[in-house]
């Protein structure tokens, strides 16, 4: 069943950018409203996202000084806050507020900034991430969110004997699909070897295992089922499922099981109706490889302890049985943490209405988007649907 | 009153933490159902019960997970080792330390509660140091 459709969507490059906050937003916010053909004045309430604005940019409230830069002053505008989780929680929010009938068309977007034109260089930037982390039973040990990821992939590849060749098959799969995304922070091709060679971040990651610090923003126009119709090419929100775990860490039972995305998907193939086996391709949470291979499990592509082998196989590839992350994912598209979960619903967008370019999946009908905050404390999972 | 104050605070941060600062480390333990955790919480995950009790975790343990971190974040001064412990049926985050000869910490090594280290701002965390066999 329709819950909600997306009938425009918006996004900047992901990269380096000179631009504030509110200006580019801005430049995502504008496209979206061009792409679905609408005016601010057919926008009746705005739903953001942004992780981290006042610990990188000491900006905060951000809802209503976005909001005036395009020309939504007045409609009720709100701010969330998930970790990476970010905006695909607002996303789901939005969701919800059109199918109750409390706002027929919203705007629902996030944008971040975490290069050093923050004026933040690495070490800063990691300590803000590890922010993330437990303050007080994970933080004092200097864990970082790299290590958060190393210590669920090292537990992985221990119970299932997932390989370091594995995990850099995502990155080579991933820098490929983004060699094919204009929007991408990377747009160059790499090899299991360039991988394999480059250094440590926190083992078994190696740089080329780890997603880049990105800025960007992302947008899209989200509207009531009935409303749908009224646009070109509305792409159909049937699923949304939204699960937390404990935190920190040391509570989860399974560490490598990343239990709220398993909760999240179980929730959102309910309510769409159908099986992972039904879906064509996914948008997956890769800030690290193993991630990618943890998440290809958890949404049911694969069986416990085979995402490692199926990456290595080419099976999640563009040409594969079980595409994933054809934009490039967070890994080469970049991760621009408040954007990254509406860059992933605008992926789904345009696979469904067949306007990916060259990225381009063989007419997909249905795909899933799994958008992970904190150390898989949250998951956000959506599924979206071609119009028939 | 429903709720002794007192024996909320027993089992929180602060309880903890002075714990860590005198070689022990405090996990809690719910009365009504028996599950264990390792870091305080205020209600039980696994009932809902409110009377969870401070329990000592063991100071002897195995690796359930582990990371060398070569990246740090300011504050620190990298590469160390992070790991998961498994102490008795709870598990802790604690830096993982090792002689200077040995080989790095793999998961299933046994590793003992070597002590507290500090962070600049004052947040103590237990170090852990594998057994030499």
């Amino acid at each position: 069943m329709t819950r909600a459709s997306v009938v425009g969507t918006g996004m900047t490059t992901f990269g380096v950018h000179e631009s504030s906050l509110p200006e580019l937003f801005a430049r995502a916010a504008l496209s979206a409203y061009d792409d679905a053909g609408v005016d601010p004045a057919d926008i009746d309430a705005f739903y953001f996202g942004n992780a981290m604005g006042g610990q990188t940019e000491n900006d905060t409230h951000l809802a209503p000084t976005l909001a005036t830069e395009v020309g939504l002053a007045g409609v009720p505008a709100q701010r969330f806050e998930d970790a990476c989780a970010t905006s695909a929680n607002a996303f789901k929010n939005a969701v919800q507020a059109v199918e109750a009938g409390i706002h027929d068309t919203i705007l629902v977007g996030g944008v971040e900034r975490c290069t050093p034109e923050t004026g933040k260089g690495t070490g800063e930037m990691t300590r803000i991430f590890a922010s993330a982390s437990h303050r007080q039973y994970e933080q004092p040990t200097g864990l970082t969110f790299p290590g958060v990821f190393a210590l669920l992939t090292k537990r992985h590849m221990h119970e299932y004997g997932t390989t370091e060749e594995q995990l850099a098959h995502v990155a080579v799969k991933n820098h490929g699909n983004g060699t094919h995304n204009p929007r991408a922070h990377f747009g160059s091709e790499t090899t299991v070897e360039e991988v394999l060679d480059s250094p440590i971040v926190a083992d078994p990651f190696h740089l080329m295992d780890c997603c880049p610090f990105s800025d960007g923003a992302a947008a899209v126009v989200v509207t009531s089922d009935d409303s749908a119709a009224s646009f070109d090419g509305p792409v159909d929100v049937t699923g949304v499922g939204h699960a937390t775990d404990l935190v920190p860490l040391g509570l989860k039972p399974t560490l490598h099981a990343t239990q709220a995305a398993r909760d999240a998907a179980t929730q959102a193939y309910e309510q769409a109706g159908v099986t992972a086996d039904e879906i064509d391709f996914a948008e997956v949470h890769d800030c690290f490889t193993g991630a990618e291979v943890l998440a290809s499990e958890a949404i049911g592509f694969f069986e416990d302890g085979q995402g490692g082998p199926a990456a290595e196989a080419g099976r999640t590839a563009l040409d594969g049985d079980r595409p994933i992350n054809p934009s490039g994912g967070l890994k080469a598209k970049g991760h621009p943490i408040g954007a990254t979960g509406v860059a992933q619903i605008v992926e789904l967008t345009e696979q469904l209405r067949g306007e990916a370019g060259d990225r381009q999946l063989d007419d997909p009908q249905r795909g899933l988007a799994h958008n992970l905050g904190g150390d898989a404390g949250t998951t956000v999972i959506s599924i979206m649907e071609a119009r028939t | 009153m429903s709720a002794n104050m007192d024996e909320t605070v027993s089992v929180g941060y602060e309880a903890w933490a002075d714990a860590l600062r005198s070689d022990r480390i405090l996990g809690v333990s719910c009365s009504d159902c028996g599950a264990t955790y390792g870091t305080p919480i205020s209600v039980c995950h696994d009932c809902g019960s409110r009377n969870l009790e401070s329990v000592d975790l063991p100071t002897e343990g195995t690796l359930y997970s582990v990371t060398r971190v070569e990246v740090p974040p300011t504050g620190f001064e990298g590469p160390y080792h992070v790991g998961i412990v498994q102490v008795g049926a709870a598990r802790v985050t604690a830096r993982i330390e090792t002689d200077a000869d040995d080989a790095p910490p793999e998961i299933d090594d046994s590793v003992v509660f070597s002590g507290v280290m500090e962070t600049d701002d004052g947040l103590p965390a237990p170090v852990f140091t594998t057994e030499t066999s």
